[in-house]
């Protein structure tokens, strides 16, 4: 496998790999300033985000990162695959287990399948914290970046 | 408290709801990409020739600017209407998954609206609620993104 680009940027610790063959990664460890600078500019004001006795009241161990920052995980490891010319026409996930503030959350991409005609790819998508456990699956289609073939 | 949430959206299902999220801001665009933590010039830097706005910029975004009235707000701090049927009820809320469909690009300077709708309602258990939701985000010249969300309920 290739690896075609890598990105990182200066707050959040966030990376993304793109490789031309089975496999794409993108990583993320949100911290609590990431949140609180997500939840801002998404106007997200549920508790479970910032308040941690309140996160507990409902049940979970602390606050949890919100749904739509896995998205931007998932979709940033669709992405990697599509390439830079490339774009991502969908992505799909489930929410299976919360992550957390100093979670090292890891997305990995393996491809499903390629349309012979169109030359879209299916991506299957699993987003892993830092101790196993599975928070997201999914999927995603992309149209890749065909100037890499 | 979930009979009565299940209740209400059984009877919201296929009724359409349309909210602006106002004009699409490069600016605005851009602190979504970085809070996202992104550093591509392209997503962060509206002055970059290939600045596009981030493809989760607007299915993330809750509310517009200037954002919500007090009076919007559960006391969990989630929006009263975010979640169809939950309205003054004591329950808790989490994200269960969503699809995404780019049909369109999100261009600096579009006019957007969402509408949405329930699409199911399930009582997966006694003590559990899954509602589906529908969303179309569409500008002036078209749709542009469409979205299957769902909620848990509990």
């Amino acid at each position: 496998m290739t690896e075609a680009a890598t990105t990182e940027a200066a707050t959040g610790a966030v990376t993304a790999k793109a490789v031309t063959a089975e496999a794409a990664t993108a990583e993320l460890v949100p911290d609590e300033v990431m949140l609180l600078r997500f939840g801002a500019v998404t106007r997200n004001t549920h508790r479970i985000h910032y308040d941690t006795a309140f996160a507990r009241s409902e049940g979970l161990a602390g606050p949890v990162v919100m749904a739509q920052l896995h998205g931007c995980l998932l979709h940033r490891a669709a992405a990697a695959h599509a390439g830079p010319a490339g774009r991502v026409r969908e992505v799909s996930w489930q929410n299976r287990a919360p992550a957390h503030p100093g979670d090292r959350l890891t997305v990995t991409s393996t491809v499903r399948d390629t349309d012979p005609v169109s030359g879209e790819i299916t991506l299957d998508l699993v987003e892993h914290r830092t101790d196993g456990a599975v928070c997201c699956r999914g999927h995603a289609v992309v149209v890749p970046d065909r100037t890499r073939d | 408290m979930l009979d009565v949430a299940e209740e209400r959206a059984q009877a919201a299902m296929g009724r359409w709801e349309a909210r602006s999220l106002g004009v699409v801001r490069a600016e605005a665009a851009a602190e979504f990409a970085r809070a996202a933590g992104d550093s591509a010039p392209a997503l962060v830097d509206p002055a970059d020739p290939a600045f596009v706005v981030h493809p989760m910029y607007l299915v993330s975004l809750l509310r517009p600017e200037p954002g919500a009235e007090p009076g919007e707000l559960r006391p969990d701090g989630m929006y009263r209407d975010e979640v169809p049927g939950t309205d003054g009820l004591d329950v808790r809320l989490m994200a269960g998954g969503q699809a995404v469909r780019w049909v369109g690009e999100v261009r600096v300077g579009d006019r957007v609206e969402v509408r949405r709708a329930v699409t199911a309602v399930d009582r997966k258990r006694p003590d559990l609620l899954l509602i589906t939701v529908e969303k179309t985000y569409a500008a002036e010249r078209g749709p542009l993104i469409e979205v299957t969300e769902r909620f848990i309920v509990r």
